[in-house]
């Protein structure tokens, strides 16, 4: 069996990273939405 | 339930099943039976890891649960990607290239043969008893609302999965829980569309979500650092890493999902899927539970979902439609920008929490059920419960394939019969999933007063996880721990849990920390008093 690469972003490290700043992202998009409709 | 209703109910069954089957045709030996032959893409082991995960609890409990403690339970989800994107670094190239059937095969090759043994035990005990939970779900909910016989539910679910399972093995589960997977984010988005359709006209999108976010529903994101709150962003972040690290790296329910891909990309690409399209998906069932808040704010209903259990506390009902009637009130003023309005309205809501509290009933489970039935349009309630047997049905199947894999690989293959032709162990392959299939069945109706029974099934999971994520990150990241510390170690951390659980109030989330730190400190400890440091 080979280690490919990924179809996409190149590299696997940048696969890790781009899903890393997507949680980031995520935990943000929360926090925002949350006090958007608590008062 | 209308004929239209069933007609979808069984049309949908049908179709998922008879697909899965078709797609699984002609299986014969074991590693096509428990590994699909190592031929899967990605896409469809994605779609199956999550549909194992998304089980009927989570259509059933999980709305519930943001209807009664709001979206918070969200955070529970943010250390998966964390822990995706470790388990792509580590378990998946070394389980692939130790051509293993099960992550505890794996285990003896690193370690030895006992190590071997007590983690697949550990697993049977673990996953044997949550089978139990996910097979009830529907079974007790759709008695309650539909008057179904508990017991005729839950065995008519059982024997499908069983039929289905042993017949197609991994390959049948795969493609069903791919159907299973669409069906279940089509219901949940038309339930939600119903509950916005069905809110008055005075009432936007928006105002719903203000309406809930007054009563503190819209709270995804909780900062306080508090070790007994169950849901925030820590404990989501570092309990919930550890808990995925050890569902999706240990458990061998997820690990055979991933096995069976056609390679390490491919396996990885389908655990990243996930990382990606998980929290999401979690965030929209907690949403529809928030926006079945204030549907019911503004909709007239008892103090109980429980149907049942209604008629013993039924001197409530006076005092709760009043303070529904002012809750409604203070809500609409809230919306209209009216000043104190605010207050009126959260102690209103207090006030009939107070009384649902008083009753001592825990009817979170019954919530969206009650509203699919009461306010779901014909055809429509069919589909749900087409979506809830079966988001049961896959979870159980994966359970009850993975449980039979360990026992005749890790246990019958590897104690009890090492030489036979491969056809016999594909043979007791099938016999063992037909054994804990009636096993899940029986266990069923053992699991029926368990509260929340999403959180019963993550409770006992935390259990036994930490002392299998401690064992694997010896196996993959020291090298130099031997088999004996690392034996020692897991009953070391076992040990710690079981005090955790019983002597302490510390959450469940923090269970896998505290097991895989101890099972870890232990063996290294055991480690450098058999081998000093001079003597290395």
């Amino acid at each position: 069996m080979t280690e490919e690469k990924p179809p996409f972003l190149g590299s696997w490290t940048r696969v890790y990273t781009a899903v890393l700043l997507y949680l980031a992202g995520l935990i943000a998009f929360c926090g925002v939405f949350g006090r958007i409709f608590t008062p | 339930m209308t004929t239209l209703d069933w007609a979808v109910l069984l049309l949908t069954l049908g179709f998922i099943f008879a697909y899965g089957l078709w797609k699984a045709r002609g299986a014969s030996s074991t590693h096509q039976y428990l590994l699909a032959g190592k031929s899967m893409s990605w896409y469809p082991m994605a779609l199956s890891i999550m549909a194992t995960q998304a089980s009927a609890i989570t259509v059933i409990s999980t709305t519930g649960q943001a209807y009664a403690d709001g979206m918070r339970f969200v955070q529970f989800y943010f250390g998966l990607p964390i822990a995706m994107v470790i388990i792509c670094m580590t378990a998946v190239p070394i389980f692939h290239k130790a051509g293993v059937f099960t992550a505890y095969e794996y285990l003896e090759k690193r370690f030895d043969a006992k190590t071997r043994l007590l983690v697949s035990i550990i697993f049977l005990i673990q996953r044997g008893l949550a089978v139990g939970v996910a097979l009830s779900a529907p079974a007790i909910v759709l008695t309650v609302i539909f008057g179904w016989s508990s017991t005729m539910t839950t065995v008519v679910t059982g024997l499908v999965v069983v039929i289905y399972t042993a017949w197609g093995g991994i390959k049948a589960i795969a493609w069903t829980d791919v159907q299973q997977m669409l069906v279940l984010l089509l219901g949940i988005i038309l339930a939600l569309g119903v509950a916005v359709h069905l809110m008055p006209a005075d009432i936007s999108f928006f105002d719903a979500i203000r309406i809930a976010g007054a009563a503190n529903k819209v709270n995804p994101l909780t900062t306080t650092v508090d070790w007994n709150d169950r849901y925030n962003l820590w404990s989501g972040i570092i309990g919930g890493t550890f808990l995925a690290l050890a569902y999706f790296g240990c458990d061998q329910s997820q690990v055979q999902r991933y096995l069976t891909g056609s390679s390490i990309t491919q396996s990885r690409l389908s655990l990243l899927f996930n990382a990606v399209a998980k929290i999401p998906m979690q965030f929209l069932i907690l949403f529809v539970g928030a926006i079945l808040f204030t549907f019911y704010v503004f909709e007239p209903h008892p103090v109980l979902f429980h149907s049942t259990q209604r008629a013993q506390h039924s001197s409530l009902e006076p005092k709760y439609a009043a303070a529904h009637a002012e809750r409604a009130s203070a809500a609409r003023a809230y919306i209209q920008g009216e000043e104190e309005a605010l207050q009126k309205f959260r102690a209103a809501n207090d006030e009939m929490q107070q009384l649902r509290t008083s009753t001592g009933v825990n009817d979170t489970n019954y919530i969206f059920l009650s509203f699919v039935e009461k306010y779901m349009p014909a055809g429509m309630v069919g589909l749900l419960i087409a979506v809830i047997l079966t988001a049961a049905m896959t979870t159980i199947s994966g359970e009850i394939n993975s449980l039979a894999t360990v026992s005749v690989i890790d246990i019958y293959k590897r104690h009890i019969r090492a030489s036979a032709e491969d056809h016999h162990y594909f043979r007791i392959s099938q016999l063992a999933t037909l054994f804990w299939g009636i096993y899940a069945i029986i266990t069923a109706r053992y699991a029926q007063n368990l509260g929340s029974l999403i959180e019963a099934v993550n409770m006992l999971g935390s259990l036994f996880y930490g002392g299998m994520l401690g064992i694997f990150t010896l196996a993959f990241y020291f090298p130099r721990v031997g088999a004996n510390a690392a034996f020692i170690g897991v009953i070391a951390g076992e040990i710690a849990i079981f005090s955790a659980r019983f002597f302490t109030d510390i959450s469940f989330l923090w269970y896998n920390v505290i097991g895989c730190a101890v099972v870890i400190t232990t063996a290294l400890m055991v480690e450098a008093v058999k081998y000093p440091s001079s003597q290395r």
